[in-house]
């Protein structure tokens, strides 16, 4: 589990948060609400180390997050608001390039599934930059199920989704959760999960 | 700590407050001084009047290498400490460098037309100096470049570290190789190889440039400080 | 073993961004045949003159044209946020850096020697002169790498000031061109200079990850 102790971040002296105290439980979907510019993203990449906090500790599995981080980046997915697929490689390439990265066990059988459920196989030798951006950022969000890790970061995930995927990506989500996964993800977006837990940023 | 000033803004502001005036009186009766001086200085059997260049020469010379050696005083402090008061004097001072430089070569060009017979030669001290002013005003152009605060003023104080290897380049390059240019006549402090008459005036006008620089320093140091209490 | 792999993945991706932007490597080439085409015609075609003076401008035309792609060493990845990812993926900004540099001097650079034979038979240079600029220009292109690295990684977050990178490599690449085209004269130490020019590439290859990791660290945080 995720344990967030009064985290507290200043950009050029103005509050972003202050105090933020929170826990992210196994098997807990958890969403971030708020206005654009309330400081959603940069929550997020405070959690991930890439900003640094003024003060407060985050702790991952009961060990402080800054002294080993490398072992939390191990347990961790974080999906950005931009697409980090390489736009001059094709959809498999971007895809072999992230399996290495993160030593996944998936077999090339299970890609093309994967990609067949996502609608992509028969983009799989395209250049991303032939793609639509709906069909770019599923292309991302297969990096959710590609690198099977526990704890998962998400920043917009719905942007750009039409009906049918936004159903798959709930799916995915419940399915990750009843695995005793952990979802965190910012988005102003109003999805159909159960059970799901509100953070409002003002 | 007597030396606070040197590190923290508020203790400049008032430090500054204080001297100021007499320090521009100062400046004056010293710059006035080293004129009459230079004007009665003896001439040079070889070069006649034009080695009064040299009194603006050696001292725009000298102060354009303290500059920039005081801007890489501060970042290095700036970078190790995080004091934000050494980033505003870089910011400040390095047009003052810029000046100064600029002041140095050009009088340089015009001592060297009847002397050596061109305005430039590809001479190991010239080229170190223009490539000093050329890292000046790189740093006056990343001053203006970024947005974000701290990007701009780290980026600039690790340039000016990286830059800090042509100092000794310029110091030494007379020694290192065969050039035109004269080597450093006061180098040793104990036996100058210049003429006291010509010594004299040559500190007066040090001194009178280095209160003038100061003063600049002090006018652009302050207004730095203000704008970035405007910023926070 | 996996780490190893990491690596491999990382210059094969390389390669392959390389490889589909490899009109973008040939019309630098291209920059670089042109501009002595240019210089020719501008100097005239006095043979025993160019034979002087070729070997300079070789160097100095190299120069240019390999830097007018340094400003794409890390754009991309940064603005895509690949770099943090592959960072995340268990390697460390300093690694990423090193491998990058290591990746633009076999991918960009190298393919440049190819066209130096070329261009020195344009100016008649002697054999042993195009033996040394070849030598001179596999460490240089090096220390070029780095210093694209640090000038690119340096203006990350510079979005209206586009040459300043390429000012500061040409700034910084000085003592290199010194010590390249210096090589050729009969009074200098041949050995000497080339240990100087290797001993200057190796500082760069130590400060260029160190520095171009603090500066993405820098952007990363002020994005």
């Amino acid at each position: 589990m995720l344990l967030i102790n009064n985290l507290s971040f200043y950009r050029n002296n103005t509050i972003i948060f202050e105090d933020l105290n929170l826990s992210l439980n196994n098997g807990q979907i958890t969403q971030i609400r708020g206005k654009n510019g309330s400081g959603k993203t940069t929550f997020l990449e405070v959690i991930l180390n890439i900003l640094e906090p003024k003060n407060g500790d985050i702790f991952w599995e009961g060990k402080n997050i800054k002294k080993n981080i490398f072992n939390f980046f191990n347990v961790t997915t974080f999906i950005m608001d931009q697409n980090t697929s390489t736009k001059k490689l094709t959809v498999l390439d971007n895809i072999n390039f992230w399996k290495g990265l993160c030593a996944s066990k998936l077999t090339n059988a299970d890609i093309l599934l994967l990609l067949e459920t996502f609608n992509l196989l028969k983009y799989k030798n395209t250049k991303v930059m032939y793609l639509s951006k709906g069909e770019i950022k599923k292309l991302e969000l297969l990096r959710l199920i590609l690198e099977q890790k526990k704890l998962w970061i998400l920043d917009e995930p719905y942007n750009h989704l039409d009906n049918s995927s936004i159903e798959i990506l709930n799916q995915t989500f419940k399915d990750h959760a009843n695995k005793n996964g952990i979802i965190l993800f910012a988005s102003h977006f109003n999805p159909s999960i159960n059970n799901l837990e509100i953070i409002d940023f003002h | 700590m007597m030396l606070n000033f040197l590190i923290n803004p508020n203790k400049f502001n008032i430090l500054a407050d204080i001297i100021f005036k007499p320090l521009l009186i100062i400046a004056f009766i010293i710059l006035i001084l080293g004129l009459i001086l230079v004007y009665y200085s003896p001439l040079d059997y070889q070069q006649g009047l034009t080695v009064k260049i040299m009194y603006i020469h050696v001292p725009s010379a000298w102060l354009a290498l303290l500059t920039y050696a005081i801007m890489t005083i501060y970042s290095i402090v700036g970078l190790a400490f995080k004091i934000p008061f050494s980033f505003i004097i870089n910011k400040a001072i390095a047009p003052i460098g810029a000046i100064f430089t600029t002041l140095c070569l050009l009088s340089g060009s015009l001592w060297g037309k009847p002397m050596w017979g061109t305005w430039w030669v590809w001479d190991a001290r010239l080229t170190s100096v223009a490539i000093l002013l050329i890292i000046y005003v790189i740093i006056i152009f990343l001053n203006q470049t970024f947005e974000s605060r701290e990007v701009k003023e780290k980026t600039v104080a690790i340039f000016i570290l990286i830059g800090s290897i042509n100092l000794p380049i310029i110091k030494f390059s007379v020694d290192w190789w065969n050039t035109l240019h004269q080597p450093a006549s006061i180098s040793k402090l104990s036996s100058p190889s210049i003429d006291i008459s010509m010594l004299k005036p040559l500190l007066v006008m040090t001194i009178a440039f280095s209160l003038i620089g100061l003063i600049i320093a002090i006018l652009r140091i302050k207004a730095e400080i203000l704008i970035r209490k405007r910023d926070l | 073993m996996v780490f190893l792999k990491k690596i491999f993945l990382f210059i094969k991706r390389e390669s392959q961004i390389f490889f589909s932007n490899f009109v973008d490597l040939c019309s630098n080439i291209l920059f670089f045949f042109l501009s002595i085409f240019v210089f020719v015609f501008a100097l005239g075609a006095d043979e025993q003159l160019l034979r002087t003076v070729g070997l300079g401008i070789i160097w100095s035309l190299l120069l240019l044209s390999s830097t007018l792609s340094l400003r794409k060493f890390y754009e991309e990845d940064f603005n895509n946020g690949v770099i943090t990812i592959i960072h995340m993926g268990g390697m460390s900004y300093e690694l990423i850096v090193f491998f990058k540099i290591i990746s633009h001097f076999l991918f960009v650079q190298i393919p440049f020697l190819a066209s130096i034979p070329i261009a020195s038979v344009f100016f008649n240079l002697p054999i042993i002169e195009v033996y040394n600029l070849i030598l001179t220009f596999i460490i240089g292109s090096l220390i070029l790498s780095c210093l694209g690295s640090i000038s690119s990684s340096m203006n990350l977050l510079n979005k209206t000031n586009f040459s300043i990178g390429s000012i500061i490599v040409l700034l910084f690449s000085i003592p290199v061109i010194i010590f390249s085209v210096g090589i050729n004269n009969s009074d200098s130490n041949f050995n000497n200079l080339i240990n100087l020019l290797i001993g200057i590439a190796l500082i760069f290859l130590g400060i260029a990850p160190w520095s171009s990791a603090a500066f993405i660290r820098l952007a990363l945080r002020n994005k």
